[in-house]
């Protein structure tokens, strides 16, 4: 069961492309880490995965149909925007009467709940709400949507670290209950380390590398020792990331085979690192151009 | 949605019925004060034309003279102000906000969100300003046709259908603009301008096209002289009366090859020495004619239904315009 499936996929402004050929596959059930610099093109992809845009060229499946094709599946996705807006002159029950009103499978009693859990009025009107409360409303009302996939777009990027920490503890409790998919994005790994269990690494325009945490973790190391050239590293290695001090190389690398070279320390990552290797190789990959045009 | 619609648009529509209604009052409450001056007209059978001149001059002296001009500065006023304040805003206020990203990602399409958008506030429109021109209407008829202009343009636009077509479009034009400009106050100012533009040019230059005006070549009276001028070096303009119960397109003096008749004044009989009436009676012996197109009063109606269905199908064309652009792009 795939929840999310796109084939080169592409959406340009003009001339700028601000997703390129990009190829995914993701598993349903997990809950998704969408991981990149500001700017490179995560926004892009999630608005295409909600149907807020359309693809310039490829194709995007989400749960088995085209996004924002219809009611049934614009019912299927809830989505909490980049900067979780709310009609600020309506109160907090008026948003929930909305949701009640345009969702068919709306679950009022969740509202409720998650509502009166976070003490909000709801007589209050939204515009007067906290950052951290506009949030937890639109994540409110996405919720209570009852879609089978969340796509949340850096939705604590606003907020400070306790919001922050009950925003993403309300969002696991949901979705261990309700085994909803979940894709959310954010430019920061510390975010996203403690609750998704599968990565997409974006930069650029382009997805890096993309796979389950634990496989990803299972596959890269970094390997330490008497400097070399990455050719002369065991078959099957692929580099991330290359640095060299004096007598001493470090590589990044991708393995699906465990490494056995004696010559070589082999050390496990941590998420953070891991997804560090990533930007810095596609930052490094630019760079010959920069010089190029000084 | 329907709901959701009426609820954020509810302050606006209660905005709009009470001004409404307090013009509504003004106008029950003076009715009787015209009705009380019209009462000479009503009992006059022959040779009214002073009790008609009477009335007008007491009705443009009284309460009511004011009520007049205020009714009609508002039959002007409130189309544009509909375009500005409900159409403008009505998708701009949501983009710019973001909050059609939580309108488009709820279980409704775009579409049905735009349709019940445009179908509530379009019916509201035309509602409020259907009931508004029905009650000036009624309340000015009297007026209307004693002074007998109803057709000539000032009038013209502040009665019957056309003012509920002025609105549908400027609320359309609203709408439209706000999906392409994006921002609230921009839209707002190019709403207007294009508003004023587009009713503005209906009198001055195509009004007069939408039905077949009356075209006649009559001797010139020279009893029935509206001015009579002459230029210091000699040249004449000559201004025919207008029409009566009619709105006057051309009206000039010709001469009998057809060429419009501008002088030059004969300096032995007209000047500023010369005797009342000489001049008159030279340019009499002249034989021009009159060379007047005009519209009857009697073409009102037909105008009004033309002109309101110019306007209705410029507003379903921005409809139109405004679906396509909700689907063709996107975010």
């Amino acid at each position: 069961m795939t929840v999310l499936r796109a084939e080169n996929l592409t959406k340009r402004y003009g001339r700028r492309e601000a997703l390129a050929d990009c190829t995914l596959d993701v598993p349903a059930g997990r809950v998704v880490g969408l991981v990149g610099p500001n700017g490179a093109g995560k926004t892009t992809l999630l608005q295409l995965a909600v149907g807020m845009l359309t693809p310039t060229a490829g194709t995007i499946t989400v749960l088995g149909g085209r996004p924002g094709a219809g009611p049934d599946q614009l019912a299927k996705v809830g989505f909490v925007a980049q900067d979780a807006a709310t009609y600020a002159n309506l109160t907090v029950a008026d948003h929930l009467r909305f949701g009640a009103r345009t969702n068919p499978r709306w679950d009022q009693a969740v509202a409720g709940e998650r509502i009166a859990a976070l003490g909000l009025d709801p007589r209050q009107k939204a515009g007067r709400l906290s950052g951290g409360q506009r949030a937890q409303l639109a994540l409110t009302m996405a919720i209570a949507k009852r879609p089978e996939l969340l796509v949340l777009d850096e939705p604590v990027a606003s907020l400070d670290p306790i919001a922050r920490r009950e925003f993403l503890r309300a969002l696991m409790a949901h979705t261990a209950e309700h085994r909803t998919s979940v894709i959310l994005s954010s430019h920061l790994v510390s975010d996203l380390e403690r609750v998704c269990d599968h990565l997409i690494v974006l930069t650029a325009s382009r997805v890096r590398v993309a796979g389950d945490v634990d496989e990803l973790m299972g596959t890269h190391y970094r390997l330490t020792g008497a400097r070399r050239d990455a050719a002369d590293l065991p078959a099957g290695a692929e580099v991330i990331e290359h640095s060299a001090t004096g007598r001493q190389s470090t590589f990044v690398v991708r393995s699906v085979v465990p490494i056995d070279d004696p010559s070589l320390t082999v050390e496990q990552l941590t998420l953070e690192e891991l997804v560090l290797a990533y930007l810095s190789r596609s930052v490094a990959a630019h760079r010959p151009e920069l010089e190029a045009a000084r | 949605m329907i709901w959701f619609t009426w609820r954020q648009f509810r302050t606006p529509a209660v905005v709009a019925a009470g001004a409404l209604a307090v013009v509504a009052a003004l106008l029950m409450i003076s009715a009787g004060g015209v009705s009380d001056l019209y009462s000479g007209v009503a009992a006059c059978r022959t040779d009214c034309a002073d009790t008609v001149e009477s009335f007008l001059t007491r009705f443009h002296n009284s309460a009511s003279g004011t009520i007049y001009y205020t009714t009609m500065a508002v039959m002007y006023a409130a189309p544009p102000l509909i375009g500005v304040f409900w159409g403008a805003p009505l998708v701009a206020r949501e983009i710019e906000a973001g909050t059609h990203r939580v309108a488009w990602t709820q279980s409704i399409t775009r579409t049905r969100w735009l349709a019940t958008k445009l179908g509530l506030v379009g019916a509201a429109t035309a509602a409020a300003i259907g009931l508004l021109s029905w009650a000036v209407t009624a309340w000015a008829g009297r007026v209307d046709s004693a002074a007998a202009d109803r057709i000539t343009p000032l009038v013209f636009g502040a009665r019957g259908v056309v003012p509920v077509a002025y609105a549908l479009f400027a609320f359309m034009l609203g709408v439209t603009v706000g999906m392409l400009v994006r921002r609230t106050v921009p839209a707002m100012a190019t709403t207007l301008i294009g508003y004023a533009a587009a009713v503005a040019a209906m009198p001055l230059w195509l009004r007069t096209h939408l039905a077949p005006a009356t075209h006649e070549t009559p001797a010139l009276d020279m009893g029935k002289l509206d001015a009579l001028m002459i230029s210091q070096s000699g040249e004449m303009l000559i201004e025919p009366d207008p029409v009566a119960d009619a709105w006057t397109i051309t009206n000039r003096p010709i001469t009998t090859t057809g060429e419009v008749f501008t002088g030059p004044a004969d300096p032995t009989r007209c000047g500023p020495d010369m005797p009342n009436g000489s001049c008159a009676d030279w340019v009499g012996t002249l034989g021009l004619r009159q060379d007047v197109v005009y519209h009857p009063g009697n073409q009102f109606w037909t105008l009004q239904w033309i002109e309101a269905g110019v306007f209705v199908a410029l507003a379903a064309a921005l409809a139109v315009l405004s679906f396509w652009w909700l689907h063709r792009r996107s975010s």
